[in-house]
């Protein structure tokens, strides 16, 4: 087991269960509405995100493409979010959720740094209708409806069944058999995380870094404006 | 459209790399503060020409951690649990160690103050040995704490924790100097132990910034991303502020020192050095932030 784990990964251990998901990106037509349906579910302040569709374009009139590319938490079986946490507010699950718990998080955003998935975020102090802030949040694979025999609000609301969930132990579920029929992908599994999302046929520019710069003026521009805006003073837009 | 709605964000700005600076500046303090008591008539009784700096250095110490103490628990989102780190102790995470490292370090400078106000010279070699390894591992921790992230290339390496120390030392070296400087206690005695710290250290910081350099210009991906994001953005905080006036002048500096001694070219030299210290950590922790921001 890797150190600083709060439970062994599940995957492959009989008896026990190992959630997943596959994105088949053959099937995403870019809709975001697994973004409003999560955004729904935790009531996600503005300016964050628990899942996002990236989107990029390619090419030059009339020969483009453009490109789709869900994200969340790849709830690794080798979580160094987990690893580095110095309070244990996030943990792994037995069943492979990485969770968070709010009342002991004290937003030092370690885990955010140790996240190669840019998978977590902070919530902005004083919400209206949630009473959570100012701590760090993330995708939980939605263990509550889960724990409910539902599946995850992104993959309840997926229009092109894009997203699979399923328990990867089980061998008759779906997202196995796809595990099993298709060749996958993982984002960056050189890191050694064990990420538990599997990507069908991702295009190259959605999965290799350096590659995947802002191209477009309005891309460019905006990353600069980023780039000035982040440079070490107003980290979070100030919403700590 | 929507390729840019998302960002991914540096989580840790500016106050990290002023904590980072001003921890390790007060740990080298103490170090330089408490020499006198720990090594006494070792290495032929040098490190006695720090004895004028004991009280000033301890107190100095005191301060900056007073500063940098408060800085880090307020840069928490929510500073009111800044104990927590240590209450739910989580052993794998650099920064559970930090916390429980920081308080105590704090405990050894008052220690060691009330022993010398106190007048007993006893207490003064055991809390400034515990202090000294306490204050080793205040940089050491946050390089370890930048070490320790498997997915940021630039910070996992093992020589991080190594380069915060000497950074440390060059910083550290620059607050006694300016200190005895300003009090016109940088006699003969006090040059030959600084200087001699300072070269190691720099030339140390040299050795490491080329080291860093090699990984940069011969890395993967996420490297070659951080080399073009160190010249493009960080250009002059780089290339100027830190090799060429915190590195290479402060060298010149500290071998024209050598053959003529010179207490002012020699504080010079190391708040050079110091400046290059802030801006070389400064440099690694936000760059090997932004090498993953288009991912």
């Amino acid at each position: 087991m890797p150190v600083g784990l709060q439970a062994p990964p599940s995957l492959g251990v009989p008896g026990k269960k190992r959630w997943a998901m596959v994105i088949d990106l053959r099937r995403c037509i870019g809709c975001m509405a697994c973004v409003c349906a999560d955004k729904a579910e935790y009531d996600v302040p503005l300016g964050v995100w628990r899942t996002i569709v990236k989107v990029k374009d390619t090419g030059s009139y009339p020969n483009t493409k453009r490109h789709f590319m869900p994200r969340l938490c790849n709830h690794c079986d080798n979580p160094p979010c987990v690893r580095n946490c110095p309070t244990e507010a996030t943990y792994k699950h037995e069943e492979g959720f990485v969770l968070q718990r709010y009342e002991r998080c004290i937003a030092c955003r370690t885990c955010i740094a140790a996240c190669p998935y840019n998978a977590r975020h902070v919530l902005p102090k004083n919400r209206d209708r949630v009473q959570v802030g100012g701590v760090v949040d993330k995708c939980t694979f939605c263990h509550h409806r889960v724990a409910a025999d539902m599946v995850p609000a992104c993959v309840q609301t997926c229009l092109g069944r894009s997203r699979i969930f399923g328990d990867l132990n089980d061998p008759n579920s779906e997202v196995a058999r796809l595990v099993a029929r298709h060749s996958m992908v993982t984002l960056k599994p050189e890191k050694g995380t064990a990420p538990q999302v599997y990507y069908i046929q991702p295009d190259r520019i959605n999965t290799q870094q350096v590659h995947s710069q802002p191209v477009s003026y309005a891309a460019r521009a905006d990353a600069a404006a980023f780039y000035r805006h982040n440079r070490g003073s107003q980290f979070f837009s100030g919403v700590l | 459209m929507f390729e840019y709605s998302e960002f991914n964000i540096a989580p840790w700005g500016w106050e990290i790399t002023v904590y980072f600076f001003l921890i390790g500046t007060a740990a080298m303090t103490f170090v330089y503060a408490a020499a006198p008591a720990v090594f006494g008539n070792v290495f032929g009784g040098v490190a006695r020409s720090m004895e004028p700096f004991q009280k000033i250095g301890m107190l100095a110490a005191l301060v900056l951690l007073m500063i940098s103490g408060p800085l880090l628990i307020i840069d928490l989102g929510v500073p009111e649990r800044f104990l927590y780190p240590i209450l739910y102790f989580h052993w794998t995470s650099p920064l559970s160690w930090g916390a429980l490292f920081l308080p105590l370090f704090g405990l050894c400078i008052v220690g060691f103050l009330a022993a010398l106000w106190t007048n007993r010279p006893g207490l003064l070699k055991p809390i400034g040995i515990l202090g000294m390894l306490l204050s080793l591992s205040m940089p050491l921790y946050t390089g370890l704490d930048l070490m320790v992230h498997q997915t940021r290339e630039l910070w996992n390496n093992p020589t991080i924790p190594v380069l915060f120390v000497i950074l440390s030392v060059n910083s550290g070296t620059a607050l006694v100097s300016l200190v005895q400087l300003v009090r016109g206690q940088f006699d003969a005695r006090t040059h030959e132990f600084l200087h001699w710290f300072l070269f190691v250290a720099l030339g140390t910081t040299l050795a490491l910034f080329l080291g860093e350099l090699v990984t940069l210009m011969y890395g993967s991906e996420e490297l070659q991303q951080a080399w073009t994001i160190i010249n493009s953005q960080f250009a002059v905080q780089f290339w100027l502020l830190t090799f060429l006036l915190g590195i290479l002048l402060p060298m010149l500096l500290m071998i024209l020192t050598h053959f003529r001694p010179n207490p002012v070219l020699f504080t010079l030299a190391a708040v050079l050095a110091a400046v290059g210290a802030y801006f070389f950590r400064t440099v690694l922790i936000v760059v090997g932030q932004l090498t993953q921001i288009y991912f």
